[in-house]
Protein backbone atom coordinates (compact mmCIF):
# COMPACT_ATOMS: atom_id res chain seq x y z
CA UNK A 1 0.00 0.00 0.00
CA UNK A 2 1.17 3.34 -0.85
CA UNK A 3 -0.56 4.77 2.03
CA UNK A 4 -2.85 4.36 4.71
CA UNK A 5 -5.46 6.72 2.70
CA UNK A 6 -5.45 4.68 -0.16
CA UNK A 7 -8.14 2.26 0.28
CA UNK A 8 -10.03 1.90 -2.96
CA UNK A 9 -10.85 -1.90 -2.85
CA UNK A 10 -10.21 -2.34 0.56
CA UNK A 11 -12.81 -4.51 2.16
CA UNK A 12 -15.30 -2.42 4.66
CA UNK A 13 -18.84 -2.85 6.09
CA UNK A 14 -22.26 -1.31 5.06
CA UNK A 15 -22.35 2.59 4.29
CA UNK A 16 -23.92 4.73 7.45
CA UNK A 17 -25.74 7.28 6.03
CA UNK A 18 -27.16 9.52 8.39
CA UNK A 19 -25.34 13.69 8.19
CA UNK A 20 -24.69 14.94 11.21
CA UNK A 21 -25.11 18.89 11.37
CA UNK A 22 -22.10 20.91 10.50
CA UNK A 23 -20.79 22.27 14.07
CA UNK A 24 -18.91 25.65 13.96
CA UNK A 25 -15.19 24.56 14.51
CA UNK A 26 -15.67 22.50 11.37
CA UNK A 27 -16.71 25.18 9.41
CA UNK A 28 -13.69 26.98 11.00
CA UNK A 29 -11.49 24.54 9.88
CA UNK A 30 -12.99 24.99 6.40
CA UNK A 31 -12.49 28.37 6.26
CA UNK A 32 -9.02 28.75 7.61
CA UNK A 33 -8.35 26.20 4.64
CA UNK A 34 -9.56 28.15 2.22
CA UNK A 35 -8.71 31.27 3.33
CA UNK A 36 -4.64 29.69 3.36
CA UNK A 37 -5.47 28.38 0.40
CA UNK A 38 -6.66 31.66 -1.67
CA UNK A 39 -3.64 33.87 -0.17
CA UNK A 40 -0.89 30.90 -1.46
CA UNK A 41 0.05 30.22 1.83
CA UNK A 42 -0.86 26.19 1.80
CA UNK A 43 -2.34 24.12 -1.04
CA UNK A 44 -4.42 21.38 -1.61
CA UNK A 45 -1.66 19.13 -2.67
CA UNK A 46 0.24 20.00 0.61
CA UNK A 47 -2.94 20.10 2.44
CA UNK A 48 -3.98 16.19 1.20
CA UNK A 49 -0.05 15.09 1.86
CA UNK A 50 -0.32 16.67 5.65
CA UNK A 51 -3.45 14.46 5.71
CA UNK A 52 -1.77 11.48 4.40
CA UNK A 53 1.29 11.95 6.83
CA UNK A 54 -0.94 11.46 10.10
CA UNK A 55 -0.31 8.73 12.16
CA UNK A 56 -3.52 8.86 13.27
CA UNK A 57 -5.46 8.90 9.89
CA UNK A 58 -7.80 5.97 10.58
CA UNK A 59 -8.80 6.98 14.20
CA UNK A 60 -9.76 10.68 13.55
CA UNK A 61 -13.02 12.24 11.92
CA UNK A 62 -12.87 14.13 8.47
CA UNK A 63 -12.63 17.66 10.10
CA UNK A 64 -10.41 16.68 12.53
CA UNK A 65 -7.81 14.84 10.01
CA UNK A 66 -8.11 18.20 8.14
CA UNK A 67 -7.47 20.52 11.27
CA UNK A 68 -4.62 17.95 12.29
CA UNK A 69 -3.15 18.48 8.35
CA UNK A 70 -3.12 22.38 8.82
CA UNK A 71 -1.81 22.61 12.17
CA UNK A 72 1.06 20.36 10.63
CA UNK A 73 1.44 23.18 7.68
CA UNK A 74 1.46 26.04 9.69
CA UNK A 75 4.07 24.77 12.14
CA UNK A 76 6.14 22.96 9.37
CA UNK A 77 6.27 26.40 7.21
CA UNK A 78 6.88 28.45 10.82
CA UNK A 79 3.73 29.95 10.39
CA UNK A 80 2.99 29.28 13.86
CA UNK A 81 4.98 27.68 16.50
CA UNK A 82 3.47 24.26 18.15
CA UNK A 83 4.29 25.57 21.50
CA UNK A 84 2.12 28.49 20.93
CA UNK A 85 -0.89 26.30 18.61
CA UNK A 86 -0.59 23.77 22.50
CA UNK A 87 -0.67 26.91 24.52
CA UNK A 88 -3.76 28.54 22.98
CA UNK A 89 -5.64 25.66 22.30
CA UNK A 90 -5.10 24.29 26.39
CA UNK A 91 -6.76 28.32 27.34
CA UNK A 92 -9.68 27.54 25.48
CA UNK A 93 -10.33 24.32 26.56
CA UNK A 94 -9.93 25.02 30.13
CA UNK A 95 -12.34 28.46 29.14
CA UNK A 96 -14.71 25.92 27.51
CA UNK A 97 -14.77 23.81 30.39
CA UNK A 98 -15.46 26.68 32.93
CA UNK A 99 -12.01 26.28 34.89
CA UNK B 1 -19.46 33.61 26.63
CA UNK B 2 -16.46 36.30 27.02
CA UNK B 3 -15.14 38.54 24.28
CA UNK B 4 -17.25 38.57 22.24
CA UNK B 5 -15.87 35.88 19.53
CA UNK B 6 -17.99 35.36 16.85
CA UNK B 7 -16.40 31.71 17.23
CA UNK B 8 -17.53 31.02 20.95
CA UNK B 9 -19.53 27.59 21.44
CA UNK B 10 -20.87 25.69 23.71
CA UNK B 11 -18.58 22.53 24.66
CA UNK B 12 -20.51 19.54 24.66
CA UNK B 13 -19.08 16.15 23.15
CA UNK B 14 -16.62 18.40 21.15
CA UNK B 15 -13.50 17.12 19.26
CA UNK B 16 -10.46 18.07 21.16
CA UNK B 17 -9.86 19.50 17.54
CA UNK B 18 -12.12 22.52 18.08
CA UNK B 19 -10.13 24.21 20.38
CA UNK B 20 -7.30 23.66 17.99
CA UNK B 21 -8.81 25.50 14.96
CA UNK B 22 -10.20 28.19 17.03
CA UNK B 23 -6.51 28.36 18.57
CA UNK B 24 -4.67 28.38 15.00
CA UNK B 25 -7.74 31.06 14.35
CA UNK B 26 -6.96 33.41 17.47
CA UNK B 27 -2.80 32.97 16.35
CA UNK B 28 -3.18 33.48 12.59
CA UNK B 29 -5.45 36.96 13.28
CA UNK B 30 -3.52 38.03 16.07
CA UNK B 31 -0.67 38.07 13.79
CA UNK B 32 -1.84 39.31 10.60
CA UNK B 33 -1.91 36.38 8.76
CA UNK B 34 -5.58 36.23 8.25
CA UNK B 35 -8.14 38.53 8.73
CA UNK B 36 -11.72 37.88 10.35
CA UNK B 37 -13.52 39.22 7.49
CA UNK B 38 -11.15 36.63 4.83
CA UNK B 39 -12.32 33.86 6.94
CA UNK B 40 -16.24 35.10 7.10
CA UNK B 41 -15.66 35.55 3.21
CA UNK B 42 -14.83 31.28 3.44
CA UNK B 43 -17.67 30.67 5.69
CA UNK B 44 -19.94 32.43 3.28
CA UNK B 45 -18.64 31.02 0.34
CA UNK B 46 -19.31 27.68 1.51
CA UNK B 47 -22.57 28.52 2.88
CA UNK B 48 -23.63 29.48 -0.54
CA UNK B 49 -22.78 26.68 -2.23
CA UNK B 50 -25.52 23.85 -2.26
CA UNK B 51 -26.51 21.18 -3.89
CA UNK B 52 -29.18 23.63 -5.19
CA UNK B 53 -26.90 24.74 -7.74
CA UNK B 54 -26.23 21.37 -9.59
CA UNK B 55 -29.96 20.78 -9.73
CA UNK B 56 -30.21 24.15 -11.35
CA UNK B 57 -27.63 22.82 -13.95
CA UNK B 58 -29.57 19.43 -14.29
CA UNK B 59 -33.46 21.06 -14.80
CA UNK B 60 -31.66 23.46 -17.51
CA UNK B 61 -30.20 21.21 -19.34
CA UNK B 62 -33.61 18.39 -19.21
CA UNK B 63 -35.71 21.33 -20.88
CA UNK B 64 -33.01 23.30 -22.99
CA UNK B 65 -30.76 20.54 -25.36
CA UNK B 66 -28.61 23.34 -26.52
CA UNK B 67 -27.42 24.01 -23.11
CA UNK B 68 -27.54 20.20 -22.08
CA UNK B 69 -24.72 19.92 -25.19
CA UNK B 70 -23.10 23.13 -23.41
CA UNK B 71 -22.93 21.68 -19.94
CA UNK B 72 -21.25 18.63 -21.10
CA UNK B 73 -18.55 20.35 -23.08
CA UNK B 74 -18.06 23.23 -20.70
CA UNK B 75 -19.46 22.50 -17.36
CA UNK B 76 -18.03 25.41 -16.00
CA UNK B 77 -19.13 27.88 -18.80
CA UNK B 78 -22.63 26.28 -18.52
CA UNK B 79 -22.74 27.19 -14.50
CA UNK B 80 -21.57 30.96 -15.13
CA UNK B 81 -24.20 30.89 -17.77
CA UNK B 82 -26.70 30.42 -14.99
CA UNK B 83 -25.26 32.79 -12.71
CA UNK B 84 -22.93 30.25 -10.46
CA UNK B 85 -18.98 30.83 -9.73
CA UNK B 86 -17.60 27.12 -10.52
CA UNK B 87 -14.05 28.95 -10.46
CA UNK B 88 -11.74 26.54 -9.27
CA UNK B 89 -8.23 25.04 -10.41
CA UNK B 90 -9.62 21.80 -10.89
CA UNK B 91 -11.71 21.22 -13.93
CA UNK B 92 -15.80 20.44 -13.35
CA UNK B 93 -17.47 17.77 -16.07
CA UNK B 94 -20.82 16.48 -15.87
CA UNK B 95 -20.72 12.77 -16.99
CA UNK B 96 -24.15 11.99 -18.55
CA UNK B 97 -26.43 9.06 -17.77
CA UNK B 98 -28.30 7.75 -20.83
CA UNK B 99 -30.45 4.10 -20.82
CA UNK B 100 -27.43 2.26 -20.87
CA UNK B 101 -24.87 3.70 -18.95
CA UNK B 102 -25.61 4.80 -15.26
CA UNK B 103 -22.40 6.83 -13.92
CA UNK B 104 -21.08 6.72 -10.01
CA UNK B 105 -18.81 9.66 -8.50
CA UNK B 106 -16.01 8.67 -6.00
CA UNK B 107 -12.67 9.92 -4.66
CA UNK B 108 -11.05 6.24 -3.10
CA UNK B 109 -8.17 8.94 -1.90
CA UNK B 110 -9.81 11.69 -0.26
CA UNK B 111 -13.14 12.59 -0.84
CA UNK B 112 -12.76 15.30 -3.87
CA UNK B 113 -16.11 16.93 -4.95
CA UNK B 114 -17.06 19.83 -6.92
CA UNK B 115 -17.63 22.08 -4.15
CA UNK B 116 -17.27 25.04 -5.66
CA UNK B 117 -20.59 24.38 -7.37
CA UNK B 118 -22.25 21.74 -5.47
CA UNK B 119 -20.72 23.06 -1.38
CA UNK B 120 -19.95 20.19 0.94
CA UNK B 121 -20.07 16.40 -0.01
CA UNK B 122 -22.74 14.33 2.64
CA UNK B 123 -20.84 12.62 5.15
CA UNK B 124 -21.33 9.22 3.36
CA UNK B 125 -19.24 10.26 0.92
CA UNK B 126 -16.11 11.00 2.34
CA UNK B 127 -16.77 7.77 4.29
CA UNK B 128 -14.29 4.61 4.93
CA UNK B 129 -16.44 2.22 3.41
CA UNK B 130 -17.90 4.13 0.76
CA UNK B 131 -14.63 5.26 -0.42
CA UNK B 132 -13.29 1.73 -0.19
CA UNK B 133 -16.64 0.04 -1.88
CA UNK B 134 -17.73 2.30 -4.82
CA UNK B 135 -14.91 1.13 -6.90
CA UNK B 136 -15.35 -2.57 -6.22
CA UNK B 137 -18.94 -3.10 -6.21
CA UNK B 138 -20.42 0.15 -7.29
CA UNK B 139 -23.89 -2.17 -7.69
CA UNK B 140 -23.93 -3.40 -3.85
CA UNK B 141 -22.99 0.14 -3.07
CA UNK B 142 -25.91 1.78 -5.08
CA UNK B 143 -28.25 -1.32 -3.38
CA UNK B 144 -27.65 0.36 0.08
CA UNK B 145 -29.43 3.44 -1.13
CA UNK B 146 -32.41 2.33 -2.49
CA UNK B 147 -31.38 1.97 -6.01
CA UNK B 148 -30.57 -0.99 -8.87
CA UNK B 149 -29.79 -0.53 -12.43
CA UNK B 150 -30.23 -3.06 -14.90
CA UNK B 151 -27.94 -5.99 -15.47
CA UNK B 152 -27.53 -4.63 -19.26
CA UNK B 153 -27.12 -1.24 -18.00
CA UNK B 154 -23.41 -0.14 -17.80
CA UNK B 155 -22.45 1.11 -14.55
CA UNK B 156 -19.34 3.48 -14.34
CA UNK B 157 -17.18 4.80 -12.02
CA UNK B 158 -15.71 7.86 -12.16
CA UNK B 159 -12.54 7.63 -9.61
CA UNK B 160 -11.56 11.58 -9.11
CA UNK B 161 -8.17 10.85 -8.59
CA UNK B 162 -6.95 13.84 -9.53
CA UNK B 163 -7.26 17.77 -11.09
CA UNK B 164 -11.66 16.77 -12.34
CA UNK B 165 -14.37 17.15 -10.34
CA UNK B 166 -17.25 15.11 -11.55
CA UNK B 167 -21.17 15.25 -11.11
CA UNK B 168 -23.70 12.98 -12.69
CA UNK B 169 -26.36 14.49 -15.45
CA UNK B 170 -28.99 12.00 -14.70
CA UNK B 171 -31.38 11.40 -17.15
CA UNK B 172 -35.05 13.32 -16.38
CA UNK B 173 -37.32 11.15 -14.99
CA UNK B 174 -40.95 9.67 -16.86
CA UNK B 175 -43.88 11.34 -16.20
CA UNK B 176 -42.34 14.42 -15.63
CA UNK B 177 -43.66 16.38 -18.81
CA UNK B 178 -45.62 19.17 -17.47
CA UNK B 179 -43.49 20.41 -14.68
CA UNK B 180 -41.70 23.59 -15.28
CA UNK B 181 -37.11 23.73 -14.51
CA UNK B 182 -38.39 24.67 -10.81
CA UNK B 183 -40.20 21.81 -10.51
CA UNK B 184 -37.95 19.48 -12.24
CA UNK B 185 -35.15 20.86 -10.39
CA UNK B 186 -37.13 19.98 -6.77
CA UNK B 187 -36.52 16.48 -8.35
CA UNK B 188 -32.77 16.57 -8.34
CA UNK B 189 -30.99 15.57 -5.13
CA UNK B 190 -27.43 15.60 -3.70
CA UNK B 191 -27.16 11.93 -4.37
CA UNK B 192 -28.84 11.65 -7.87
CA UNK B 193 -25.72 14.12 -8.09
CA UNK B 194 -23.29 11.88 -7.22
CA UNK B 195 -24.73 8.93 -8.90
CA UNK B 196 -26.13 6.68 -5.59
CA UNK B 197 -29.80 7.11 -6.70
CA UNK B 198 -31.51 8.45 -9.81
CA UNK B 199 -34.83 11.41 -9.68
CA UNK B 200 -37.98 10.35 -9.83
CA UNK B 201 -41.27 11.64 -10.21
CA UNK B 202 -42.56 10.30 -6.62
CA UNK B 203 -40.05 12.20 -4.89
CA UNK B 204 -42.07 15.70 -5.95
CA UNK B 205 -44.81 14.68 -3.54
CA UNK B 206 -42.33 14.84 -0.61
CA UNK B 207 -42.90 17.60 -0.09
CA UNK C 1 2.94 17.04 -26.40
CA UNK C 2 1.14 13.98 -25.45
CA UNK C 3 2.31 10.49 -25.50
CA UNK C 4 -0.88 9.03 -25.83
CA UNK C 5 -4.23 9.68 -27.79
CA UNK C 6 -7.94 8.36 -27.24
CA UNK C 7 -7.93 4.73 -27.53
CA UNK C 8 -4.59 3.33 -26.77
CA UNK C 9 -4.27 0.64 -24.82
CA UNK C 10 -1.98 1.66 -21.60
CA UNK C 11 -0.88 -0.54 -18.65
CA UNK C 12 -0.84 1.32 -15.01
CA UNK C 13 2.86 1.12 -13.90
CA UNK C 14 2.76 -1.54 -11.27
CA UNK C 15 5.61 0.99 -9.19
CA UNK C 16 5.59 2.01 -6.08
CA UNK C 17 6.65 5.36 -4.94
CA UNK C 18 7.59 7.12 -1.71
CA UNK C 19 5.33 10.42 -0.83
CA UNK C 20 2.25 11.82 -2.51
CA UNK C 21 0.77 9.83 -5.27
CA UNK C 22 -1.93 10.22 -6.83
CA UNK C 23 -2.37 7.05 -8.55
CA UNK C 24 -4.61 4.11 -6.53
CA UNK C 25 -2.61 0.82 -5.71
CA UNK C 26 -5.78 -0.57 -6.95
CA UNK C 27 -4.75 -0.08 -10.63
CA UNK C 28 -1.39 -0.67 -9.96
CA UNK C 29 -0.44 -2.76 -13.18
CA UNK C 30 -3.78 -3.21 -14.55
CA UNK C 31 -4.70 -2.35 -18.46
CA UNK C 32 -7.07 -0.26 -19.79
CA UNK C 33 -7.24 2.63 -22.46
CA UNK C 34 -7.31 5.95 -23.23
CA UNK C 35 -10.87 7.42 -22.57
CA UNK C 36 -10.16 11.40 -22.80
CA UNK C 37 -7.25 13.53 -22.99
CA UNK C 38 -7.83 16.50 -19.84
CA UNK C 39 -5.15 18.24 -20.51
CA UNK C 40 -1.78 19.44 -18.73
CA UNK C 41 -1.42 19.92 -15.38
CA UNK C 42 1.74 20.46 -12.79
CA UNK C 43 2.43 17.38 -10.99
CA UNK C 44 0.86 17.13 -7.73
CA UNK C 45 3.66 14.45 -6.24
CA UNK C 46 5.56 17.72 -6.32
CA UNK C 47 2.99 20.27 -5.54
CA UNK C 48 2.89 18.41 -2.19
CA UNK C 49 6.03 19.49 -1.09
CA UNK C 50 5.99 23.03 -1.99
CA UNK C 51 7.89 22.25 -5.28
CA UNK C 52 6.50 23.31 -8.65
CA UNK C 53 5.23 20.75 -10.25
CA UNK C 54 6.35 22.28 -13.42
CA UNK C 55 7.02 20.85 -16.19
CA UNK C 56 3.23 20.08 -16.26
CA UNK C 57 1.98 16.55 -17.18
CA UNK C 58 -0.45 15.42 -19.44
CA UNK C 59 -3.57 14.11 -17.41
CA UNK C 60 -5.54 11.24 -19.09
CA UNK C 61 -9.23 9.44 -18.11
CA UNK C 62 -8.19 5.95 -18.51
CA UNK C 63 -10.87 3.01 -18.99
CA UNK C 64 -11.50 0.10 -17.36
CA UNK C 65 -13.38 -3.21 -17.57
CA UNK C 66 -14.39 -3.94 -14.05
CA UNK C 67 -13.45 -7.88 -14.37
CA UNK C 68 -9.48 -6.80 -15.44
CA UNK C 69 -9.12 -4.80 -11.98
CA UNK C 70 -10.92 -7.00 -9.73
CA UNK C 71 -10.63 -10.48 -9.32
CA UNK C 72 -14.15 -11.94 -8.91
CA UNK C 73 -15.75 -8.37 -9.60
CA UNK C 74 -19.73 -9.59 -8.69
CA UNK C 75 -20.94 -7.37 -11.23
CA UNK C 76 -21.71 -7.85 -15.07
CA UNK C 77 -18.66 -7.57 -17.20
CA UNK C 78 -20.12 -4.59 -19.45
CA UNK C 79 -18.95 -2.63 -15.69
CA UNK C 80 -16.45 0.15 -16.30
CA UNK C 81 -14.26 2.16 -14.18
CA UNK C 82 -12.68 5.35 -15.00
CA UNK C 83 -9.70 7.30 -13.49
CA UNK C 84 -8.01 10.09 -14.23
CA UNK C 85 -4.16 9.20 -14.56
CA UNK C 86 -0.60 11.09 -15.26
CA UNK C 87 1.09 10.32 -18.26
CA UNK C 88 4.45 9.21 -16.23
CA UNK C 89 1.97 6.27 -14.44
CA UNK C 90 1.01 5.09 -17.88
CA UNK C 91 2.87 2.53 -20.03
CA UNK C 92 1.81 0.89 -23.35
CA UNK C 93 0.44 -1.90 -23.15
CA UNK C 94 2.47 -5.21 -24.10
CA UNK C 95 5.87 -3.14 -22.78
CA UNK C 96 7.49 -4.97 -20.11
Amino acid sequence: MSGVHDIGGSPSGPIDRSQHEVEDWERLADAINGALGGKGLQTTDQHRRAIESLPDYKDLGYYERWTAATEKLLVEKGILTQAEIDEKAGELERRWSGS
Amino acid sequence: MSDGHPHEEVPQERSPYAARIRAMEDLLVGKGVLTEAEIQDRIEYMESRTPANGAKLVARAWTDPAFKERLLSNAKAAARELGLDPTHEAEFIAVENKPEVHNLIVCTLCSCYPRAVLGRPPDWYKSFEYRSRAVREPRAVMREFGFEPEENVEVAVFDSTADVRYMVLPMRPERTEGMDEEELAALVTRDALVGVSVPRFEDAAAN
Amino acid sequence: MTAFTRGDRVRVRPAGKPGHVRTPDYLKGRSGWISSVLGHFPNPEDLAYGLSGIPARTLYRVGFRQPDIWTGYEGPAGDRLYADVYEHWLEPEGER
